[in-house]
């Protein structure tokens, strides 16, 4: 048996009570062995591609630059935080002391310091940093997976594009509208699931397949009834993707493989141990258990892991107030810990030469220290980190000014960073073309040689 | 600007550094949630009251009884954040930070025996209160308050009224502790670069400085005979407890764990220390003895 996950439905009416599925035997034997979907259109993995899976680690919500991978240890006071710069295995470079972990390990990635965006909220911001475009003028471009994912197309049971998180990322205003498919339509939205510090995994896909516990289905036929109650449920709450869902979620129920790779348990506990127990921490586990299962594109959302002085909301990064508290107590001891053990556990298993791993926010935080001693938002510079895929190590691309606040070198905007990825992933300009993406982008071309 | 220890050379310290004075920690709790802030609520060391990260959205005020290690929440209806929690000597007043909506963070002194509540309630726009400390002879709380691009330390009387600009430097001053006579408070700072541990008069005046470490010196707590100060320092490359004289000298290295540890608090009879280690990636409480 295996634990899939607790489900608690939150928005869709008729479906809010609370189930918990234990997959066994029974469910694939009741589904049978052919399932109930239509057959899903596949396509083989682009096989020029250096990146046959690509992760993204969002750190939603924007963190400072300057007090973790940019610091400015010569700047004046009213900028320069409380941080000690620390030497990293890249000979001149130094980090916050705040980052041990990956500054040891700053030999296995680029770091990329002259990021830019132009839009100073997060909504706006998100959307341009995981499309490459502006949400206006419509319609919102899709996101970066959301290409890749409808490149590479649907590959056995697994969703081409998974976002581990907890539901898309949001601040009190609203969600971020580049989330997913855009142009290229709902069906390439990212799989969402998230899992706990615990590691028991939520897939919210599943709540649709409430009331289908194994241990209520007595046969095929009884099965395909509920299925067919759950639709009209379904379809009486107005849920516009629901088949998309529904043959995801059947995808997972009824092939092992499927299951296997949301099951944390499956890990040693040694391993578990060196991503740290804490929800972004597994959620990185969870990634690196679905490059092994070919899952092409994986976004790690840093939302409500850990921004907890502000419940209910996904604020993340977004240190208006606590600045130098919350980067030292949790974000950057979880970030480095976590991501540090991503890229250890990536390379000892041989999959780092064709994973991509990039993890960047939306934008910065300034440079100057606020009003309330902590730093708010800053589109004009940040940083990206770069690894895998081939891509060559333990390199700065880009330098900002004294303090941070602009790069000196030429910007990396979003469309870049997006170009980059999917060229890494196999799609060239005419790959891109054809699908109408990305028109106007270049890849960094000083990430790559 | 000093250069804290470089990463690159934490394992060359580590396998060269003395062998940890302290006996072997006992296990407090087992749940591995990510805690903060551990306090002791009550004089004969019996109750600890702590901040655990109980989901991902709501850091909650926990109580541990010493004897049983039941754990149990302190406020347990409460759906807001609460932190960074100190008790008074007496057991009387419990102070903490509450969260009153997006980042915004109210300063709560409850009065246990009258059952009442006051408050600093934010200041509008984004703002938050951090680490209270309340003095002895209950005349006063000080807490840090961020203003004009610094954090300053403040004071305010038990009602959370005549509120009061204590310490006003630059950077970031925070985590005030109070000796347990009431003479002296010990604190941390950035005014001079990084983190160092300073003490001062509870009137705010005669600051003096007691480290002078590359990285971070924080979380000071006075001994409860006054005599010394655990702190936690990552001037070996990880973050360790340490102690010193409360002069500032004899420092010397009471932890040695690969992972970190941090938020020391001293057990009333003086004889050992409550510290929040990561072991294995988990946040426990840890009781160690103090030579």
């Amino acid at each position: 048996m295996i634990d899939v996950g607790s489900f608690r439905a939150q928005s869709c009416r008729g479906l809010s009570r609370r189930s918990f599925l234990r997959l066994g035997a029974a469910v694939p034997a009741a589904l049978g062995a052919t399932g109930l979907l239509a057959p899903q259109q596949t396509a083989l993995a682009n096989a020029k591609a250096r990146a046959k899976s690509t992760i993204l680690v969002w750190l939603w919500g924007a963190p400072s630059h300057v007090d973790t991978l940019d610091p400015k240890p010569d700047a004046l006071a009213q900028y320069r935080g409380p941080f000690a710069p620390i030497a990293t295995k890249t000979p001149g470079v130094f980090y916050s002391e705040l980052l041990p972990k990956l500054a040891q390990r700053s030999d296995r990635y680029t770091l990329v310091r002259s990021n830019v965006s132009t839009m100073p909220g997060h909504p706006d911001a998100g959307t341009l940093g995981l499309t490459g475009f502006p949400e206006k003028p419509e319609p919102v471009q899709p996101n970066f997976g959301s290409i890749i994912a409808k490149h590479r197309g649907h590959h056995g049971s697994l969703p081409p594009f998974v976002m581990v998180g907890t539901g898309i990322p949001r601040d009190v205003v609203r969600k971020v509208d580049g989330y997913g498919g855009g142009t290229l339509g709902k069906l390439w939205d990212p799989f969402p699931v998230s899992c706990s510090d615990t590691g028991q995994v939520s897939i919210p896909a599943l709540q649709l397949l409430d009331g289908l516990n194994p241990n209520r289905i007595a046969d095929r036929k009884s099965l395909l009834g509920q299925v067919d109650a759950a639709e009209r449920q379904l379809k009486q709450a107005g849920f516009e993707d629901w088949n998309r869902q529904y043959q995801q979620a059947y995808g997972l129920l009824t092939n092992a493989q499927a299951r296997a790779a949301f099951d944390l348990t499956q890990e040693l506990e040694g391993t578990r141990d060196e991503y740290g127990q804490t929800t972004f921490g597994q959620s990185c586990l969870m990634a690196r258990r679905l490059v092994e299962a070919r899952v092409p594109y994986v976004q790690v959302n840093w939302s409500e892991y850990v921004e907890s002085i502000t419940p209910n909301c996904d604020f993340g990064w977004d240190t208006h107030i606590y600045n130098f508290e919350m980067l030292q107590d949790t974000h950057c001891p979880i970030f480095d810990r976590a991501f540090s053990a991503l890229l250890d556990d990536l390379e000892r298993r041989g999959l780092l030469d064709t994973t991509l791993v990039v993890a960047m926010g939306e934008f910065g935080r300034t440079p100057r220290i606020n009003s309330r001693a902590a730093r708010d938002h800053w589109p004009q510079c940040y940083f990206s980190i770069w690894a895998g895929a081939g891509l060559p190590r333990g390199r700065v691309i880009g330098q900002s000014d004294k303090y941070g606040e602009n790069p000196v070198t030429d910007p990396i905007t979003p469309l870049m960073v997006g170009t980059t990825m999917c060229e890494l992933a196999g799609l060239d300009t005419q790959a891109r073309a054809e699908l109408n993406v990305l028109n106007g982008g270049r890849v960094i071309h000083e990430l790559m040689s | 600007m000093r250069y804290a220890v470089g990463a690159i050379a934490i394992s060359l310290v580590l396998s060269g550094a003395a062998a940890s004075n302290a006996d072997e920690p006992r296990r407090l709790t087992i749940d591995g949630h990510v805690k903060r802030d551990p306090v002791f609520a009550k004089a004969d060391g019996s109750e600890l009251i702590f901040t655990m990260l109980e989901k991902p959205t709501q850091l909650r005020l926990m109580k541990l009884n010493l004897k049983t290690q039941q754990v149990a929440a302190v406020h347990p209806e409460e759906t807001r954040s609460e932190f960074e929690a100190t008790v008074s000597a007496d057991g009387r007043y419990l102070a903490f930070v509450q969260n009153r909506g997006n980042l915004s963070l109210a300063l709560v002194i409850k009065d246990l025996a009258e059952n009442k509540q006051a408050d600093i309630p934010p200041q509008g726009g984004f703002s938050g209160m951090h680490c209270p400390a309340i003095a002895p002879d209950l005349s006063r709380v000080i807490y840090s308050y961020p203003e004009d691009g610094r954090q300053h330390l403040f004071e305010c009387n038990l009602r959370a009224e005549q509120r009061r600009r204590l310490v006003d430097s630059e950077g970031v001053n925070n985590w005030p502790h109070f000796a347990a006579d009431g003479s002296r408070v010990v604190f941390g700072s950035s005014r001079d670069d990084d983190y160092e541990i300073y003490v001062m008069r509870p009137d705010g005046t005669d600051a003096r400085r007691l480290t002078h470490s590359p990285g971070q010196d924080i979380r000071p707590k006075f001994s409860p005979d006054g005599k010394r100060i655990a702190f936690t320092s990552n001037r070996d490359g990880n973050y360790e407890i340490y102690l010193m004289q409360a002069d500032g000298s004899g420092v010397q290295r009471l932890t040695n764990n690969p992972e970190q540890d941090d938020c020391a608090c001293w057990h009333p009879d003086g004889r050992s220390l409550i510290v929040v280690s990561e072991r294995k990636g988990r946040h426990d409480l840890y009781q160690i003895a103090v030579p």
